[in-house]
C-alpha cells in the first residue's frame, strides 16, 4: 500500500504490523524505547509519536497502516515532545555513564546525544536504587526507565515472568516477587531481558578481570569458542559477512596470552555423536521418548523447574561446553603434562546461562571462566588490536576440528540436524522431510526402512517450548526427539550477544553462520577424525562406561521459588546422620492426601527405631502435580507416594549414608 | 499452625473456583483472614492459579488496599484529608505515637495495633476523625485519642 511520509509517497508492505515497523523497512527508524517486535505492543515510552493526517499526534507503534494516510515523523512539536520525554527520563536516571556496562550501547544515551540534551530543565530526583548482583544477571533499578521490555520478554516470549512491575507511580520498579534476589527465583538466566534492555538496568556480570588475574598468576590459560560467537562480531569491527572471524579471535586471544584455543564446535560434534547413540538406544530398547536435547542450560533449568516428570527424557549427554571442559581437564591435562589445577579454561559463549551452567554444583572445576560475546569484544577492544587487519590463526589441535554439524549448533535446528546426520549413517533412512509448523517450531520427519517414521522437533523460545511440551503431554503431538533452544533463533540470539540483538540482527547472524558452515568440508560428526581419535584413545565406544563418566550428567528437580521449608519434625543431629523427607503441601498433593502421609510419617518415626533419623519437613509445590502426592527424600522425588514407597527410598538413602552394615543391623 | 494456614487459603481458592481472573477478590479475602498478604500465601496462590508470583506481587503492591506487612488487630486509620488536617490530625498521630509507640505504616510488636494515615474518610463534619476497625471517632483531641487507645488496651488484658 502507499502512504505519504514527510511529503513523499512511500510504498510499504500491506501486512506491516504498525507504522513504526513499516517505516523501519523503508529506512526511517522512528525513535523508540519500549517497542519489541516479538512481544505485545506496549506504547509506554511515547517516543515514537508521529503526526497523522495533519492533526493528531499518535504513537506509531500502535498505529495500523492505512492506504493514503499522511504521516509526518519529525515536526517541531514532535521534536519538543521527544526532548521533553528524554529530559524527564534523565531527571530520575542514574546517569553514571562511564562506569555503566551499557556505555556506548545504551539507547537512552544515544537519544540524549542525538537530541543534543546538554542540560536538563528538570530538577534531578533520585529513584530508590536497588542493585542486585547475586546472580550473573545484574539488576540496577536506578537505570531502569520502566519500558517493560524485560517484563514482556520474560513473560510473553519465555513464559516465565520472573520479574514484573511492582508498586506504583514514581515508586514503580521492575522486580522479582517480594523483591527477592534473582538467583533465588525461577529465572533461567537466558538473558533475553538483558538482550532487550535499552539501558544499563539489566546487564551481565563482567568476568574479564579474572582472565588477567589467571594470566598474572602464571596459569595455563586455554580458550574455547562457541559457534554462534563468530557470527556476531562482524558489525562491531566494520566487517561484512566475514567467515574467517573465528580465526581472527584465535589470533587476538593468543596475543593476550592464551596458550591454546579450541573450538566448541568440536565438542558439538562429539555431543551430537554421543546423543544420537543415546537416541538410537532408547528407540530400539523402547526407553523413554521423546528424547529432549540438553545443550541449552536455560532450557535445562526450565525443565528442572516446570517439567520434572520429563527429566528422565532429557539427554544425559553434557552440553558441548561442559563436555569439552571435562575432556580438557581429564585427558588433555595429562597429554600436556599440566596439573588440571593449573589450567584455567575460558569458555567464550553467546550465552548468559552458560555462566550459570559452569557454576552448577556437579560441574565445579571443569570450566573456570565463561565470557559472553560482549565481554570478548571488550577484551579485544582494550588490546587496541584491529580485528579487521589481523590474520586468522587456525584453532589448536586436536579439539579444533569440527564438521558442518558441530558448527550448526549455533542456530536453531542445528542439534537436531546433526543428530539426523548421524542417524542416517547408523540406520537405513529412506527419506528426510523438514517443514515449519509455526514460527519457532520445526518438524523433521525421518522415514526409516522398516516403515517407522522418527519425528524430530526443533523449537526455540521457552514459551514455544512450553506449548509444544504441553501438546506432547496431552497427546496432541507425537514426538521422538525434541531440540529446545531457549533464545529466539537459537544461540545466535543468545543473551550475551552484541547489541542490537533483535530479529533483524539475528537473521543476519544466521546468514553469516550459514556461510561459515558452508565452507567446512566435513559434513557429519562421524567425519571428524579427531573426535574418532578421542574415542579410540580414551572413550572407547559411545555410551561406554568411560564416556558416561566423562560426557554424561544428571538432572534434579528444582523449585521455581526458593521458599524456606517448614520444619515439622526437625532433628538437631549432624547433616550426615539424617535423611530429609519433605512432604509436598501444595494444592494437588493436599487434595490427594499429603496430610495423611505426614501423619503416617510422624507415626513411623515414633514406631520404628531407624526412622528416628528422618527429618520431616513440609514443602511447597514440587511442580509435579499430575502425579500427586509428591514426597521428596533428599533429592529424589517420589510421585504418587505412599508410606511404603517412602520407607523404601528413605531406607536406601540411610544405608547409603551410614554404610550398609550399621543400618541393617539396627532395624528391619 | 500449618494445617490452619493452608485450610484457609484452600477454602478461599475453592470459593472462587481457582479462577485466575478472581485474583483480586482472592487477595482481598486472604487479607481479611490474615490481616495482610503473607509471602507463602502468594506463592501458594501462584502455583494453584498458574500465575507467576512476580505478577501477584505486582498486583498486591499496586493497590493501597493490600498490605504485605501484618496489620494490627486494631487497625487505626487517621484521616489526613484537608478538613482533618486543618483541625489538627497531625497532633492525633503524634499522640498515638506517644501512647503506643508507632508511626503511620507501622505495627506494634504484639500485633495489637497498626497505624495508617489515609486521605479523606468522608467525615469532614467530624474533623478531626479516625476509624478503628470500622468504628468512626470524631471531633477528636489528643487526649480523647489516648483515652480511646487505653480502653482498647484494657479490653485486651481481660
Amino acid at each position: 500500500m502507499k502512504i505519504i511520509v514527510n511529503g513523499q509517497e512511500v510504498e510499504i508492505r500491506d501486512d506491516a504490523r504498525n507504522v513504526l515497523e513499516a517505516l523501519r523497512e523503508v529506512g526511517i527508524e522512528i525513535p523508540n524505547l519500549c517497542y519489541l517486535s516479538e512481544a505485545s505492543i506496549y506504547g509506554a515510552c511515547r517516543m515514537c509519536l508521529v503526526e497523522l493526517d495533519g492533526k493528531d499526534i499518535v504513537t506509531s507503534c500502535t498505529l495500523a497502516p492505512r492506504e493514503g494516510m499522511v504521516i509526518k515523523t519529525h515536526t517541531p512539536k514532535i521534536y519538543e515532545i521527544r526532548k521533553g520525554i528524554l529530559q524527564l527520563l534523565l531527571a530520575s536516571h542514574d546517569g553514571d555513564c562511564t562506569t555503566c556496562e551499557m556505555n556506548g550501547k545504551c539507547k537512552l544515551q544515544k537519544y540524549a546525544q542525538e537530541f543534543g540534551l546538554n542540560m536538563n530543565r528538570f530538577e534531578k530526583i533520585s529513584k530508590k536504587k536497588v542493585v542486585d548482583t547475586s546472580s550473573i544477571i545484574v539488576r540496577d533499578n536506578g537505570k531502569c526507565i520502566l519500558c517493560g521490555d524485560c517484563v514482556r520478554a520474560c513473560d510473553e516470549i519465555q513464559s516465565i515472568a520472573a520479574i514484573d512491575f511492582a508498586h506504583r507511580g514514581f515508586e514503580t520498579q521492575v522486580v522479582p516477587s517480594f523483591e527477592e534476589k534473582l538467583e533465588n527465583t525461577e529465572c533461567v538466566f537466558c538473558g533475553q531481558c538483558v538482550a532487550y534492555c535499552p539501558t544499563g538496568a539489566l546487564t551481565i556480570r563482567n568476568d574479564m578481570d579474572r582472565i588477567y588475574r589467571a594470566l598474572e598468576n602464571g596459569k595455563y590459560v586455554i580458550g574455547m569458542i562457541a559457534p554462534a560467537v563468530r557470527a556476531s562480531l562482524q558489525e562491531e569491527f566494520g566487517l561484512e559477512n566475514d567467515t574467517a572471524m573465528a580465526g581472527r579471535i584465535v589470533s587476538v586471544l593468543k596475543m593476550v596470552g592464551f596458550q591454546k584455543v579450541f573450538d566448541v564446535a568440536f565438542a558439538a560434534d562429539l555431543v551430537a555423536y554421543e546423543e544420537t547413540h543415546e537416541f538410537i538406544h532408547r528407540l530400539q530398547s523402547g526407553e523413554k521418548l521423546p528424547l529432549f536435547t540438553s545443550c541449552c542450560p536455560a532450557w535445562v533449568k526450565f525443565a528442572e523447574q516446570y517439567y520434572p516428570e520429563y527429566l528422565p527424557n532429557l539427554s544425559t549427554v553434557k552440553s558441548p561446553q561442559m563436555a569439552l571442559g571435562s575432556i580438557i581437564k581429564r585427558y588433555y591435562s595429562r597429554e600436556i603434562g599440566v596439573n588440571p589445577e593449573d589450567i584455567v579454561l575460558v569458555s567464550i559463549m553467546p550465552c548468559t546461562a552458560k555462566k550459570f551452567e559452569a557454576e552448577r554444583e556437579e560441574f565445579q572445576g571443569d570450566v573456570d571462566i565463561v565470557l559472553t560475546t560482549r565481554e570478548l569484544v571488550k577484551l579485544i577492544k582494550s588490546t587496541g588490536v584491529d580485528l579487521k587487519k589481523i590474520e586468522p590463526t587456525p584453532f589448536d589441535r586436536p579439539y579444533g576440528l569440527s564438521s558442518q554439524s558441530g558448527l550448526s549448533f549455533g542456530r536453531t535446528g542445528g542439534v537436531l540436524g546433526s543428530v539426523v546426520k548421524v542417524i542416517e549413517e547408523k540406520v537405513n533412512v529412506i527419506n528426510v522431510r523438514t517443514s515449519t509448523v509455526r514460527e519457532g517450531v520445526q518438524l523433521t520427519e525421518i522415514e526409516l526402512d522398516d516403515g517407522r517414521i522418527v519425528r524430530g522437533y526443533a523449537v526455540f523460545g521457552l514459551g514455544n517450548a512450553r506449548k509444544l511440551i504441553n501438546d506432547i503431554r496431552n497427546g496432541v503431538v507425537d514426538a521422538d526427539v525434541v531440540e529446545v533452544m531457549a533464545c529466539n533463533y537459537g544461540c545466535i540470539g543468545g543473551g550475551g550477544q552484541l547489541y542490537p540483538n533483535d530479529v533483524r540482527t539475528r537473521t543476519k547472524r544466521a546468514k553469516i553462520l550459514k556461510d561459515t558452515i558452508g565452507l567446512d568440508v566435513l559434513v557429519s560428526p562421524t567425519e571428524n577424525f579427531h573426535m574418532r581419535e578421542l574415542y579410540n584413545k580414551y572413550l572407547g565406544q559411545p555410551l561406554s562406561h568411560e564416556s558416561h563418566e566423562t560426557l554424561h550428567t544428571h538432572y534434579k528437580y528444582r523449585k521455581r521459588i526458593e521458599v524456606a521449608e517448614i520444619d515439622i519434625l526437625p532433628l538437631p543431629t549432624e547433616e550426615s546422620e539424617k535423611v530429609k523427607v519433605s512432604v509436598c503441601l501444595g494444592t494437588s498433593c493436599y487434595s490427594k492426601g499429603s496430610y495423611e502421609l505426614l501423619e503416617q510419617l510422624i507415626a513411623l518415626t515414633n514406631r520404628e527405631e531407624w526412622a528416628k533419623n528422618l527429618e520431616i519437613k513440609g514443602t511447597f509445590c514440587v511442580e509435579n502435580c499430575g502425579k500427586a502426592p509428591n514426597v521428596v527424600v533428599n533429592d529424589t522425588i517420589i510421585d504418587e507416594a505412599n508410606i511404603e514407597k517412602i520407607k523404601e527410598v528413605a531406607l536406601d538413602e540411610l544405608r547409603r549414608k551410614k554404610g550398609d552394615t550399621e543400618v541393617s543391623k539396627s532395624n528391619v | 499452625m500449618l494445617t490452619r494456614t493452608f485450610d484457609k487459603v484452600e477454602r478461599i481458592l475453592q470459593k472462587y473456583d481457582y479462577r485466575p481472573e478472581m485474583l483480586i477478590k482472592i487477595l482481598l479475602e486472604v487479607q481479611r483472614e490474615y490481616r495482610h498478604i503473607p509471602r507463602e500465601v502468594v506463592n501458594y496462590i501462584g502455583v494453584a492459579l498458574g500465575i507467576p508470583p512476580a505478577k501477584i506481587y505486582g498486583v498486591a503492591t499496586f493497590y493501597a488496599q493490600f498490605s504485605l506487612k501484618p496489620k494490627g488487630e486494631y487497625t487505626i486509620l487517621v484521616c489526613d484529608g484537608t478538613a482533618c488536617h486543618m483541625e489538627g490530625s497531625m497532633n492525633l498521630i503524634k499522640s498515638i505515637e506517644e501512647e503506643i509507640g508507632i508511626k503511620p505504616g507501622e505495627v506494634t510488636q504484639d500485633l495489637k495495633f497498626s497505624l495508617d494515615k489515609v486521605g479523606c474518610l468522608g467525615a469532614c463534619a467530624l474533623a478531626p476523625a479516625m476509624v478503628i476497625n470500622d468504628e468512626v471517632y470524631g471531633h477528636l483531641t489528643p487526649e480523647k485519642v489516648k483515652e480511646i487507645l487505653r480502653k482498647l488496651k484494657e479490653r485486651q488484658v481481660e
